[in-house]
C-alpha cells in the first residue's frame, strides 16, 4: 500500500473520529453525570482528586428514562407519527415518482429539479408558511368558509395531522428521488410481460412494479422515517402539546429543564435504538434475500 | 493593495465574528425577550455612542439559562426574570456592575431595587428594566359568545375545567413556563404560590392536568400574534404582551377586542433586570447600554412601546396617559397588595418541577 | 428433425441448402386453416412508418419467422400481435375475432421476451404461475399446470430457484413455460435465442422446434438471423421497410428470392446483370455468355438481374450452362471452401464447395462450372 492510499484511508477515519467519535464520547460522559447549577450545568464524571482519577458514574439519568413512561411514550409516539408520515409520503410520492419515471427523458431533469426546488428556500420558512395556511383564521379555513364548504373553522394546526402534513411536505423529495430512480430503472419489458400474462393496471403495479422498486421504496422510506422520528421543528411549529415526539422531549430536557445529562442519556438511547434497528433490518434483508420464494 | 486589505479585514471579521470588532469595544450584544423594546431606541443608542447593537431575542427564561450555563454566549447584556436570575447568580454566571459607569442609576426606582434585593443581595448585579404581572388575556367577543357570565377577572377562567372547557374550541394558550403556571395554580388552590413543598406542587400538577385537555398550545411568545388576529381566544401570559396584542388587534381593525386582566385572586409580579454575563466580551459597551436604557426618556419610550411599567422612578411623567392610567398595567396600591413574587427553586426541586411540567404538557 | 446437420455451424454467409421440412410440406403457406388474418395493418411512429399496410395469414400450428434487418418493422408487427401497440389502421383477426384494439391482458396470445423479462423477485414456479393467478384459477389447478409446464421444459427440479440463479438456457425455458402455461392460441417469440451464446443457440433452436411440434401450437418468432429462421420456421416472412418482401417456406424463400433485398438478406448471392433473349434464356451483360434460366415472364430485350446462390454452382461439366472459369481466390473454411472465380471477360462469381478428400483447386487454375438453370432466378430489375 502506497503512502498516498494509506493517507486516503486515514483521513476519513481521522475526520470520523474527530467529528463523530469525540462528540459522541462527550455526550456519553454527560449522560452519566449529575445536573448542577454551574457552567457547564453538569458535574464531570472524570475528576482528578487527591487520590488520582475519580470516576463518578451516575446511572440515574438512564433509570429516569426507563422509570418515567413519558419517554417511552414520546418514543412510541414519534415512531408512530414518523411511520404514518412515511406511509403518507410514500402514497403521495409514488404517483409523483411514477410520473417522473414515465415522462419523456428530456423532461425528467426538469421534473426532478421541480421536486428539489423547495430546498432552495429555508426549511424553517417553508414550515412556518404552513402556520399561515393552517391556522384557525388562516388561508385554508378562510377559503373553505368563504366557499361555504364548512360552517365553523376547523382546527388542524396543533393537531397530529398538521405534523403529518409538515413531515410529508418537508421530506417528500427524499421519498420521490430514490423512488423515481428505482422506477425509471425498471425495464418496461417487465410491465409488458405482466400485461401479456393477464395483469391489468393495478395488478401490474402491485405485483410487478412495486416489488421491483422495493430497494427504492426502502431507501425512500428510511430517508423519510429516520429524520422524521427525531424531527423537532415540525412538531414544535405545527404540532400541539398532544403530539409528543422524542425530538421535542430532548429539546425540553435540554432547554426547558436545562438537564443536559438526561438529554444526553436520551440521545444515547436513541442512537443505540436506531443502530440496533438498522442492524436488525439489515439482517432481515439478508435472510430474506436468500430464502424468499 | 487597498482592495486586498479591505478584503482581508472583511474576511477577518467574518472568521472571527464579533471578536474582530470586540477589540474596539464598538459592539454590544444584547439578548432580550421578544417584543420587549422600542426598536428605535437601539438606533438612537448607536447614533449617540457609536456602539453597534447586535440584538437577539428569546421567549423563555429556560432558553436563556441554557445558553448562559453552556458558557461563552458572547452576549454582553441579558434580561432574566428575577427568580431565574437568582438561581443563575448562584451558579456564578453574572459579573458585578461597575456603578461608576452607570451615572443614570440614580433614576432607578428605589422601591423596585429594594424588592430586587431579595434576589440580588445588595443590588450588586442587576438593575430593573421592566416589571409586570402574569395574568389573563382574552378575546372579548369570542368569550362572550361561548359563555355569557364568564369569570373573566378570575383564575377560574384558566383553572376551572368547567369554565375553560367552553373555550377549548377557540384556542387556549398557556405560557410554556413551569414557574408561572405552578405558582398560579397554587394561588387558585389557595395555597402558597411560592410553596416549595412537593405535596403542594403535586396538587398544582393535578389542577393543571385537569385543564390540560382544553389547552391547544403551550407557547411563551406566539400568543401575542394569535390573540391579536383571533387564532387564540384565551391566554395566560405576561401583562405587556397581552396589552401589545390588544394594540395590534386595534391596528388590524378586524373586530378583535383583546382584554388583559390581573386575576383578582392575585397574580405573580415579576421583574426583568439588566445583567452582564461574567464572560461578556464587551463589558464597557454593556455598561454604556444599560446606562442609556436607564435614562428616563428612553425608559418611557420603551414603556410606551411595550406597555410594561419600567423600573425608572423619573420616567413616569413621560409615559402615555392611556398606559399609566390602565389599572391592569399600573395596578393601584390596593391591587398591588394582591400581587406576589416567587423565589428560585432549589436544583433538586427544580428538576422535579420540570418533570411535572413535561408531564402536564404531554398530558399524561 | 432430430438431426440438425452440423454444417449449420459454418459462417452465416455460406448457408447450405436446407432439406425440405416436414412442416413446410404439410402446411406450406396455405391459408386454409388460418388462425390469424392480418389485413391492411399499419403503425406509424411520428414520421416513421414501422408497419405499412401489411396483409398476413398465419396458419394454425405453423412456425412463422418474421425475418428482417433492424428497423424493418418485424418487432413492431410482433408487438401489434401482442397488443403492446395499437395499430393506426387495419385488422388483426384472431380465431374469428378482431383483436387489433384488445389490450394485451385480454388476448389469447403470449410472448417470450427477448431478454425473457422473468420477474426477478419471483421464483421459477411463481413466474410460471403468474399468468394463471391473474386468471384467478383455483390453487390446485395452478399447481398442476405449473408442474406440467415445468416438466415440459424439464425444469421441475429448479422450481424454487430465482431467475438470477439460472443459466441463460434455463431462463429461456422458464420464459417459454410461463407463456405456454396460459395455453395461448398464439405464442410470440421476440428474438428468443439472441441472449444465448452461439453453441447453446444452435442446440436450443432444435429444442424450440421440437417443442413447437409437440405442443402443436402456433409460433411467431421475430429474428434477424436468417440461419435461425431457416432452421426452425416452417415459413419465413421477410420484412423490409414495414412491408413483407416475401413469404414462404425457407427453401422457397432461399432458392427463389422475390427481389434483390431478399436475395441479399438471406446469405450470399451472386447477382448478374443480363438481357432477356427468350423466357428461359439470357445473355450476361458485357459478355458473350448465354445461359438457360428458370422460366420467367419477361419480354425479349428486357434487362434483368439474375440471383444465383454460391452453393448451387457445381464444379465440373454437368449438363447445361457449362462455363470456363479461372480461380482468383480461395477461402478455406473447414467444411467448405469459398472460391471467387472469373468467367468470360470480367464477370466474377462466388461459389462454395464442400471439402471432400482430394486436392483443392489453386489460384490461377482453370475450372469447368455448371450453373443449373433452375437455380438461376431472374429478379425484377
Amino acid at each position: 500500500m502506497s503512502a498516498g492510499s494509506r493517507l486516503a484511508l486515514l483521513l476519513p477515519a481521522f475526520w470520523l473520529l474527530l467529528f463523530v467519535g469525540a462528540p459522541l464520547l462527550i455526550v456519553l460522559e454527560i449522560s452519566f453525570s449529575e445536573v448542577i447549577s454551574a457552567i457547564p450545568p453538569y458535574a464531570p464524571v472524570l475528576r482528578w482528586g487527591e487520590e488520582g482519577l475519580r470516576i463518578a458514574l451516575n446511572p440515574e439519568n438512564y433509570a429516569l428514562l426507563i422509570g418515567d413512561d413519558l419517554y417511552i411514550h414520546s418514543l412510541l409516539s414519534s415512531i408512530r407519527i414518523a411511520a404514518t408520515s412515511t406511509f403518507l409520503a410514500l402514497l403521495v410520492g409514488l404517483p409523483i415518482a411514477h410520473g417522473i419515471a414515465r415522462a419523456a427523458p428530456r423532461h425528467r431533469p426538469w421534473l426532478l429539479l421541480l421536486v428539489i426546488l423547495p430546498f432552495w428556500t429555508s426549511f424553517l420558512i417553508r414550515v412556518y408558511a404552513w402556520i399561515g395556511i393552517l391556522k384557525t383564521e388562516g388561508i385554508l379555513n378562510t377559503v373553505l368558509l368563504t366557499a361555504g364548504l364548512i360552517r365553523e373553522p376547523f382546527v388542524i394546526l396543533t393537531t397530529e395531522w398538521a405534523v403529518h402534513l409538515g413531515i410529508v411536505y418537508a421530506y417528500l423529495p427524499f421519498m420521490v428521488l430514490p423512488l423515481a430512480v428505482a422506477l425509471e430503472r425498471i425495464d418496461p419489458a417487465f410491465r409488458e410481460a405482466a400485461a401479456d400474462l393477464g395483469a391489468r393496471g393495478w395488478s401490474i403495479f402491485f405485483r410487478v412494479t412495486l416489488p421491483l422498486a422495493r430497494t427504492g421504496i426502502a431507501a425512500g422510506c428510511l430517508l423519510v422515517f429516520i429524520p422524521a422520528v427525531g424531527e423537532f421543528v415540525i412538531p414544535d411549529l405545527l404540532g400541539g402539546p398532544g403530539t409528543p415526539m422524542i425530538g421535542k422531549a430532548m429539546w425540553t430536557e435540554f432547554f426547558g429543564n436545562r438537564d443536559w445529562p438526561v438529554a444526553s442519556a436520551l440521545a444515547i438511547v436513541m442512537l443505540v435504538l436506531a443502530a440496533g434497528g438498522i442492524l436488525a433490518l439489515d439482517r432481515v434483508q439478508r435472510r430474506s434475500g436468500e430464502g424468499l420464494s | 493593495m487597498r482592495t486586498w486589505s479591505l478584503l482581508g479585514r472583511t474576511l477577518a471579521a467574518l472568521l472571527f465574528g464579533i471578536g474582530a470588532a470586540g477589540a474596539q469595544d464598538k459592539v454590544v450584544n444584547v439578548y432580550n425577550w421578544t417584543d420587549y423594546i422600542d426598536p428605535a431606541v437601539l438606533e438612537d443608542f448607536t447614533k449617540e455612542t457609536g456602539i453597534k447593537v447586535v440584538y437577539d431575542t428569546y421567549d423563555s427564561n429556560e432558553v436563556l439559562e441554557t445558553k448562559l450555563m453552556a458558557g461563552k454566549t458572547g452576549y454582553d447584556v441579558v434580561v432574566p426574570t428575577s427568580y431565574a436570575m437568582a438561581r443563575q447568580l448562584q451558579a456564578g454566571v453574572y459579573r458585578k456592575l461597575d456603578r461608576a459607569k452607570l451615572p443614570n442609576l440614580r433614576h432607578a426606582s428605589p422601591t423596585l431595587q429594594d424588592r430586587m434585593n431579595r434576589y440580588d443581595p445588595g443590588n450588586e448585579h442587576a438593575v430593573v428594566y421592566m416589571w409586570g404581572t402574569t395574568g389573563i388575556g382574552y378575546n372579548a367577543g369570542k368569550i362572550a359568545e361561548r359563555m355569557k357570565d364568564a369569570p373573566t377577572g378570575s383564575l377560574r377562567m384558566i383553572f376551572d375545567p368547567e369554565v375553560v372547557k367552553n373555550f377549548a374550541d377557540c384556542g387556549v394558550n398557556l405560557l410554556d413556563d413551569p414557574a408561572d403556571l405552578f405558582s398560579a395554580a397554587l394561588k387558585y388552590l389557595s395555597l402558597d404560590p411560592d410553596s416549595k413543598k412537593v405535596e403542594d406542587l403535586q396538587k398544582a400538577e393535578a389542577a393543571l392536568m385537569a385543564i390540560r385537555p382544553y389547552i391547544r398550545k403551550f407557547h411563551s411568545s406566539q400568543y401575542i400574534e394569535d390573540l391579536a388576529n383571533g387564532d387564540t381566544c384565551l391566554a395566560f401570559g405576561f401583562s405587556g404582551d397581552i396589552v401589545q396584542a390588544k394594540a395590534r388587534a386595534e391596528e388590524a381593525k378586524k373586530g378583535v377586542e383583546v382584554v388583559y386582566k390581573i386575576p383578582r385572586e392575585g397574580a405573580q409580579m415579576w421583574f426583568d433586570s439588566f445583567v452582564i454575563p461574567k464572560d461578556a466580551p464587551h463589558p464597557d459597551a454593556a455598561h454604556a447600554f444599560i446606562d442609556f436604557m436607564l435614562r428616563p426618556d428612553i425608559a418611557a419610550r420603551c414603556t410606551n412601546a411595550i406597555a410594561y411599567p419600567n423600573g425608572n422612578k423619573d420616567a413616569d411623567a413621560l409615559v402615555k396617559a392611556e398606559i399609566k392610567e390602565d389599572a391592569e398595567i399600573y395596578p393601584p396600591a390596593e391591587r398591588l397588595a394582591t400581587l406576589y413574587t416567587i423565589s428560585p427553586f432549589p436544583q433538586r426541586l427544580q428538576t422535579q418541577l420540570n418533570r411535572m411540567w413535561t408531564r402536564v404538557k404531554a398530558g399524561r | 428433425m432430430g438431426a440438425v446437420p452440423h454444417w449449420h455451424a459454418s459462417p452465416p454467409a455460406a448457408p447450405a441448402p436446407t432439406p425440405t421440412l416436414p412442416h413446410a410440406a404439410r402446411e406450406g403457406g396455405s391459408g386454409l386453416t388460418s388462425l390469424v388474418s392480418i389485413t391492411g395493418l399499419s403503425k406509424r411512429y411520428g414520421p416513421v412508418t414501422a408497419v405499412d399496410a401489411v396483409d398476413l395469414e398465419i396458419a394454425r400450428g405453423e412456425f412463422l419467422a418474421l425475418l428482417g434487418p433492424s428497423g424493418s418493422g418485424k418487432t413492431s408487427l410482433l408487438r401489434l400481435l401482442a397488443g403492446f401497440e395499437t395499430p393506426d389502421a387495419g385488422r388483426i383477426v384472431l380465431d374469428g375475432q378482431d383483436v387489433a384494439r384488445t389490450p394485451p391482458y385480454d388476448r389469447p396470445v403470449n410472448m417470450v421476451f427477448q431478454a425473457y423479462a422473468l420477474f426477478p423477485h419471483l421464483s421459477v414456479a411463481k413466474n410460471v404461475a403468474f399468468g394463471l393467478e391473474m386468471e384467478k384459477r383455483p390453487r390446485a389447478e395452478i399447481e398442476s399446470r405449473v408442474a406440467e409446464a415445468l416438466k415440459l421444459v424439464e425444469l421441475e427440479a429448479l422450481a424454487g430457484r430465482r431467475p438470477d440463479q439460472l443459466s441463460g438456457g434455463q431462463r429461456q425455458r422458464v420464459a417459454i413455460a410461463r407463456a405456454v402455461v396460459k395455453r395461448p392460441k398464439l405464442l410470440l417469440l421476440d428474438e428468443p435465442l439472441s441472449a444465448l451464446d452461439r453453441r447453446l443457440r444452435e442446440r436450443t433452436r432444435a429444442e424450440l422446434k421440437d417443442l413447437q411440434a409437440r405442443l402443436g401450437l402456433t409460433f411467431v418468432m421475430v429474428t434477424h438471423d436468417q440461419d435461425e429462421a431457416m432452421a426452425v420456421a416452417s415459413r419465413i416472412a421477410v420484412l423490409n421497410h414495414g412491408r413483407i418482401a416475401q413469404m414462404g417456406p425457407p427453401a422457397e424463400v432461399f432458392d427463389r428470392p422475390a427481389d434483390r433485398f431478399v436475395a441479399e438478406f438471406l446469405g450470399d448471392c451472386n447477382l448478374l446483370e443480363a438481357e432477356v433473349l427468350a423466357p428461359d434464356r439470357v445473355r450476361l451483360r458485357g459478355e458473350a455468355i448465354e445461359l438457360l434460366v428458370r422460366p420467367m415472364d419477361r419480354p425479349a430485350g428486357a434487362a434483368v438481374t439474375l440471383a444465383l446462390r454460391p452453393g448451387k454452382i457445381l464444379l465440373g461439366p454437368d449438363g447445361r450452362n457449362m462455363l470456363n472459369a479461372s480461380v482468383e481466390s480461395i477461402e478455406y473454411l473447414g467444411d467448405l471452401s469459398r472460391l471467387t472465380v472469373r468467367v468470360g471477360a470480367a464477370t466474377r462469381l462466388v461459389l462454395t464447395q464442400v471439402n471432400r478428400a482430394g486436392p483443392l483447386p489453386a489460384v490461377g487454375d482453370g475450372l469447368f462450372l455448371t450453373l443449373p438453370p433452375e437455380t438461376l432466378v431472374a429478379l425484377p430489375a
